[in-house]
C-alpha cells in the first residue's frame, strides 16, 4: 500500500503534487489517499479527487482507500459538497463520515454531480440557475443576464465530457471568497474527467501540423486558443471560445489540465504561468473556471 | 403556408425528463432531425422556429438547430426565427456569425431583424426592403443615394441568404404571416 498525501488546501495548484505522488500512471500497487489532515478542498479538487478514484478503478485497480479528514467541520464541508456520495463507488473509506445535510442556500451552488450524457447536462443546467442567479447578481455584482451566460459556459463544459472524453466526469459549482489571491467572491466551476484527453483526442487531425512540438500542451493550445476541434464540422470548437469570450467580460479565468500541462487565459489580478509544461500526468482533462466579483471601485 | 414549429414542444417530446434549456449537441440533433422530418412532411417553402418558453440555448445546440438546418435546407426554404429573447439572440448570433450564416429574426414588438454575417450594405438594404416592402435595385438605389450596381450586389447577397425573396428583378421581404 501507497501512501498519497492530499494536500492540506486542495487546490488546482496542490492537485499537482497529489498527481506527482501518484506518480506513474496506471500506479503500480494499492494507493491510499490520505486526507485525515486537509483542511480545505475546491471544487477543483473535489472533482479530481473523484476522477483519480474513477480512473483508478477503471484500470482494474484495487480500490484505493481515502481516509476522510480528521476535522469534523472539512469532513462536514466534504459531505454538504456531495463528495462521499459518489467517493463511496471508488474508494474505500476511512474515517468518519458525516451525513449530508439537507440542501440550503448555501455556497455549494452544485455539489459534485456526475456527468455521463446529454440528460445529465440538462439536469445540471436547470438545477443550478435560481441559485447562480442570487449569487451572480447580488454577489459578484454582474449583470442579470450573466446568469445565463454563465449557464451556457457550464454546459459547454460539461458537454465537452459528454462529447470528447469518452468516459463519464463530474461538476462542482462553488461560491466563496478567495482571500489568498483575489481577496473577493468568486463563482468556480470545476469539470473533471479520466479520459481521453486533449493530445489524444486531437491527434488524428493535428499532431501532424505541430510536428515536433506535438503534445499535451499543444493539444490545449490547439483546443483553447485556435478553436480547433476533431470533427471536421465547421460549427464544432465553439464552446471554448465562447467561455472565453464571456470570461474576457468578466474578468475571469479558466484553466485547463490535460495529461502533463495546463494552459490557462489568465486575468490581469492572476498571476500564474499561461502554459504549465511537464506536470506529474493525470488521466483525461480537468477545467476549471474561475468568475471573480466585479470591482464596483472601478467599474 | 408557412410552418411553425414551437420549440419548446419538440423539447418536450424529445427528452425523457422535462427540460427548458436546449443544451447540448445530442439534444440539438434530435431537435432538429424533428423539424427536418416536418419540413420534409409538410413541403412548407417556409419555416419559423418559435424559441417563446425555451430557456437557455448553448453555442453547441445553436449550432446543432439553426445552423446546421440552414446549411441542410439551402435552397428555396426559408428560416425565420422567433420570439428570441437577448441572449438566445446572442449564442445563435455568434454561431452563424462565426461559419458565415445569416437568418431573419421576428422579433418580440414584430419587427425584423438579421442575426450571423452580412456586411454594413446587406443590412440597409434588409432594413429598406422591410420598411419600404417588395422592389427593384433601381427603387432602392434611388431612395438611398447608392448605384445600381452597388444596391443590386446588396439584394442580390440578401437573396442568396435567403435573407430577401427575389424574382423577376423584385426584391421582398420573407413572408411572416
Amino acid at each position: 500500500m501507497r501512501v498519497v498525501t492530499v494536500p492540506h488546501y486542495l487546490d488546482e495548484k496542490a492537485f499537482d503534487t497529489l498527481a506527482g505522488e501518484i506518480g506513474a500512471w496506471p500506479p503500480a500497487g494499492r494507493l491510499l489517499f490520505d486526507a485525515r489532515a486537509t483542511r480545505w478542498s475546491s471544487p477543483f479538487g473535489f472533482t479530481a479527487l473523484l476522477t483519480a478514484g474513477e480512473a483508478l478503478r477503471a484500470q482494474g485497480a484495487e480500490p484505493p482507500r481515502l481516509a476522510v479528514p480528521d476535522n469534523e467541520d472539512v469532513s462536514g464541508y466534504w459531505a454538504k459538497a456531495g463528495f462521499f456520495e459518489h467517493a463511496r463507488s471508488f474508494f474505500e473509506l476511512h474515517g468518519r463520515i458525516p451525513r449530508r445535510p439537507t440542501a440550503d442556500a448555501s455556497d455549494v451552488l452544485l455539489p459534485v454531480t456526475p456527468v455521463r450524457a446529454s440528460q445529465d447536462v440538462h439536469d445540471v443546467v436547470g438545477r443550478i440557475q435560481e441559485q447562480a442567479a442570487r449569487i451572480l447578481t447580488s454577489e459578484l455584482h454582474l449583470e442579470a443576464r450573466a446568469t445565463m451566460r454563465f449557464s451556457m459556459a457550464l454546459s459547454e463544459a460539461c458537454t465537452n465530457v459528454v462529447e470528447h472524453a469518452g468516459t463519464g466526469g463530474w461538476v462542482a459549482v462553488h461560491a466563496y471568497t478567495w482571500r489568498r489571491r483575489l481577496g473577493r467572491r468568486v463563482v468556480v466551476i470545476a469539470v473533471s474527467d479520466g479520459g481521453v484527453g486533449f493530445r489524444q483526442s486531437l491527434e488524428p487531425t493535428e499532431a501532424k501540423k505541430y510536428g515536433e512540438r506535438w503534445g499535451d500542451a499543444a493539444a490545449l493550445e490547439a483546443a483553447l486558443i485556435h478553436n480547433v476541434s476533431r470533427f471536421r464540422d465547421p460549427g464544432r470548437g465553439q464552446g471554448l471560445a465562447a467561455i472565453r469570450r464571456f470570461l474576457t467580460a468578466w474578468n475571469g479565468k479558466i484553466s485547463i489540465r490535460s495529461g502533463t500541462a495546463r494552459l490557462a487565459i489568465v486575468p490581469p489580478w492572476d498571476d500564474d504561468p499561461p502554459l504549465e509544461d511537464g506536470l506529474a500526468y493525470f488521466p483525461g482533462a480537468q477545467v476549471q473556471i474561475v468568475i471573480p466579483a466585479q470591482d464596483l471601485a472601478a467599474a | 403556408m408557412i410552418l411553425t414549429i414551437r420549440l419548446h414542444e419538440v423539447l418536450r417530446s424529445t427528452l425523457t425528463t422535462p427540460s427548458r434549456d436546449l443544451v447540448t449537441r445530442t439534444t440539438g440533433a434530435a431537435v432538429r432531425v424533428t423539424i427536418e422530418r416536418a419540413i420534409q412532411e409538410t413541403g412548407s417553402p417556409a419555416t419559423h422556429l418559435d424559441f417563446a418558453a425555451v430557456g437557455l440555448i448553448d453555442f453547441s445546440c445553436a449550432d446543432e438547430v439553426v445552423a446546421k438546418l440552414l446549411r441542410l435546407t439551402a435552397g428555396d426554404h426559408f428560416v425565420v426565427l422567433r420570439g428570441l429573447d437577448d441572449t438566445q439572440a446572442e449564442a445563435i448570433d455568434h454561431v452563424l456569425e462565426r461559419q458565415d450564416l445569416t437568418v431573419t429574426v421576428l422579433s418580440r414588438e414584430g419587427g425584423c431583424r438579421v442575426l450571423g454575417r452580412v456586411t454594413p450594405d446587406q443590412l440597409a438594404a434588409f432594413e429598406a426592403v422591410q420598411t419600404w416592402g417588395p422592389g427593384t435595385a433601381e427603387r432602392l438605389a434611388e431612395r438611398i443615394g447608392w448605384t445600381v450596381d452597388r444596391a443590386a450586389d446588396a439584394l442580390q447577397s440578401l437573396a442568396l441568404r435567403r435573407l430577401v425573396l427575389a424574382a423577376s428583378g423584385t426584391y421582398a421581404p420573407l413572408p411572416l404571416q
